[in-house]
């Protein structure tokens, strides 16, 4: 067990290594000088040279990198173009959208492994079709869409819910829930669709191994066996597609908080871009790959947790 | 088994093939509907210019965000810009981005991916790692950045799909190469003396076409819905040029006055997705090789 998650500690570092240097050079491939832009109305050779020296852009570029790499791992990312620290804008931007992941993967899961257990388990009936068509629509639908349809709907036309805006949750629970329902509803959704097809199809495999067949046959209760026996091991599956499933749910970010004009990361994202502040974008990048690949390490020990032959093998199954 | 019986056994179960095929296809009332759907969309969008009613920019001031009528089936969008028209057009920047950020992922992916899983090795364990920085940055991201330093437009807002869709691609091919190198006809390729290219192209591509085509069909709907992503964001088409995406960032600020016009272009989305994710489905019973072979 120890070995199996060096080694997976190992790679997700290299990966994160690889991927700070693709973030590195990225920025240093975007149009403009920085020179000019730091140097303002002052155009002299000489003020110029002075700014390239004290930031350190007359080194060549390994020097930058391994200067800028050594900050970015104490935290810091520099200041953005209104001499804001990047790490401190992120820090505060980021439990917002965390708040948004958890409860989107939350409804997210439940629904899809609920649809999916029953589709699995009443295969070929109504229920099962039933449960396959919404995964289909669920698959095709545009997510951001049925944000704009529910803004319509609950906030237009009812008046139930909040369109857009953020309350934190600290300040006023039930208000921050109001406001996050539809967000999550709509980053949920996307989710569900693809856990439900890939419990069903998990549960399908396990509901015809050996241990079902032996739990039947020892009498257990039809619930137990699929719960305790089958569900258990198709769990594995489920965490790992979550797992991959996070890049979907970085991209939904983005967009949901710009419909729902929610002060996230992901819309963070955006601004950076459309400001064209560049260190602020080339930390958000960064963070956004990290993130990715610490999410994925921790899928990985929560596998090697649910699944015993990891353990013992040290291979992933 | 003589030269001349081999020819006739090759042509013949090929031709019998595809006509079990054709046949378990239209037995499949879902996956035609998603051929005929999908192709509704796509000549559409090569003939907008002859199916929709009116042209880009024609505007008409005396119909402002007017109802359905006759003359404009579903009404009139804020600039009096006929709404049928639009999303016709719309169909091409869609059609286009699938399409073709599909095909950039294959012409990516399939030969890292047969690589990797023929050679093994070290190689493989690189492209690994590769793989997994690609996954590390979420297509929206990569738009983001590609906007950035290229301006944002169609053409790299469909790099940035075909980059997000190639890491999945990637080890699907990886897969297949892996169980194909271990084919007897792969091995007797090997032992005849056959080069590296020879086996990879002739032998181990062929076997896994079938399964490509299921994932392209997959892809684009993922892409077709990232185009509208991007293109909703300011990071993709650009306006005036109508897209679905584009056309649903506007309709945002006549939700109350106006919502359909933030109806129909999401159900052009909807359909046209759901019409190739059937299509797919249909597909991927049809060539399952567990049921062909």
């Amino acid at each position: 067990m120890g070995g199996f998650l060096l080694r997976k500690a190992g790679a997700a570092l290299v990966v994160v290594f690889l991927s700070s240097i693709v973030v590195f050079v990225g920025v240093r491939a975007l149009p403009g000088d920085p020179a000019l832009a730091l140097g303002g109305e002052n155009r002299d050779p000489a003020v110029m040279a002075a700014i390239r020296h004290s930031y350190g852009l007359d080194r060549p570029l390994p020097v930058q990198y391994l200067k800028w790499a050594g900050k970015a791992v104490r935290g810091d990312l520099g200041l953005d173009a209104r001499q804001l620290s990047v790490a401190h804008t992120i820090v505060t931007r980021i439990p917002i959208t965390l708040e948004l992941a958890f409860l989107s993967i939350l409804l997210g899961s439940v629904i899809g492994v609920v649809a999916g257990v029953i589709a699995a388990v009443r295969r070929g009936k109504a229920s099962d079709h039933t449960a396959t068509t919404f995964a289909l629509v669920g698959l095709s639908l545009p997510h951001f869409w049925l944000g704009l349809l529910m803004i319509i709907l609950f906030a237009v036309d009812l008046h139930w819910l909040p369109a857009t805006g953020y309350v934190s949750f600290h300040a006023h629970p039930l208000q921050n829930l109001e406001h996050m329902v539809m967000p999550a509803i709509v980053l949920g959704t996307g989710l569900s669709a693809v856990l439900m097809r890939q419990t069903r199809s998990s549960m399908l495999t396990s509901l015809n191994a050996d241990y079902v067949r032996t739990a039947r046959a020892k009498g257990l209760p039809e619930i137990v066996v699929v719960t305790k026996h089958a569900l258990r091991n198709s769990l594995i599956t489920v965490t790992t597609v979550v797992g991959l499933q996070l890049g979907a749910l970085i991209s939904g970010a983005v967009i949901t908080e710009q419909i729902f004009v929610i002060p996230g990361f992901g819309r963070l994202t955006l601004e950076a871009v459309n400001q064209r502040d560049y260190t602020l974008l080339q930390g958000v990048v960064l963070v956004a790959a990290t993130g990715y690949v610490v999410v994925n390490l921790l899928v990985d020990v929560v596998y090697s947790l649910l699944n015993p032959r990891i353990r013992v093998s040290g291979k992933p199954a | 088994m003589s030269y001349v019986d081999t020819t006739a056994t090759v042509i013949n179960p090929r031709a019998r093939r595809r006509r079990i095929l054709r046949r378990r296809f239209l037995r499949r009332p879902l996956a035609v509907i998603g051929l005929v759907v999908a192709l509704t969309f796509i000549v559409a969008a090569i003939l907008a210019p002859w199916v929709a009613p009116y042209t880009v920019q024609q505007y008409d001031y005396n119909a402002l965000l007017a109802h359905s009528s006759s003359k404009h089936i579903l009404g009139t969008d804020e600039l009096g810009r006929d709404v049928f028209s639009r999303i016709v057009w719309g169909a091409r920047a869609s059609i286009e981005a699938g399409v073709l950020a599909t095909l950039l992922a294959m012409a990516v992916a399939v030969p890292v991916g047969i690589v990797a899983g023929y050679y093994r090795g070290w190689i493989d364990a690189a492209i690994a790692r590769l793989t997994d920085v690609l996954l590390a940055f979420p297509f929206l991201i990569v738009a983001v950045g590609l906007a950035a330093i290229l301006g944002p437009s169609l053409t790299n807002a469909t790099i940035a799909l075909g980059i997000g869709a190639a890491p999945a691609l990637i080890r699907v091919a990886r897969g297949e190469a892996l169980a194909l190198r271990e084919e007897d006809y792969v091995r007797a390729a090997i032992a005849n003396g056959a080069s590296d290219v020879r086996i990879l192209v002739r032998h181990v591509l062929p076997n896994m076409l079938s399964t490509l085509i299921v994932q392209a069909t997959v892809a684009i709907p993922a892409a077709i819905i990232g185009e509208a992503v991007l293109s909703f964001l300011g990071l993709g088409v650009q306006p005036p040029t109508p897209s679905w995406g584009v056309m649903l960032a506007d309709a945002q600020s006549y939700l109350s006055q106006a919502p359909r016009l933030a109806v129909y272009p999401g159900v052009a989305i909807f359909l046209c997705s759901l019409s190739f994710n059937l299509l797919g489905d249909g597909l991927r019973d049809v060539l399952d090789p567990r049921t062909t072979r």
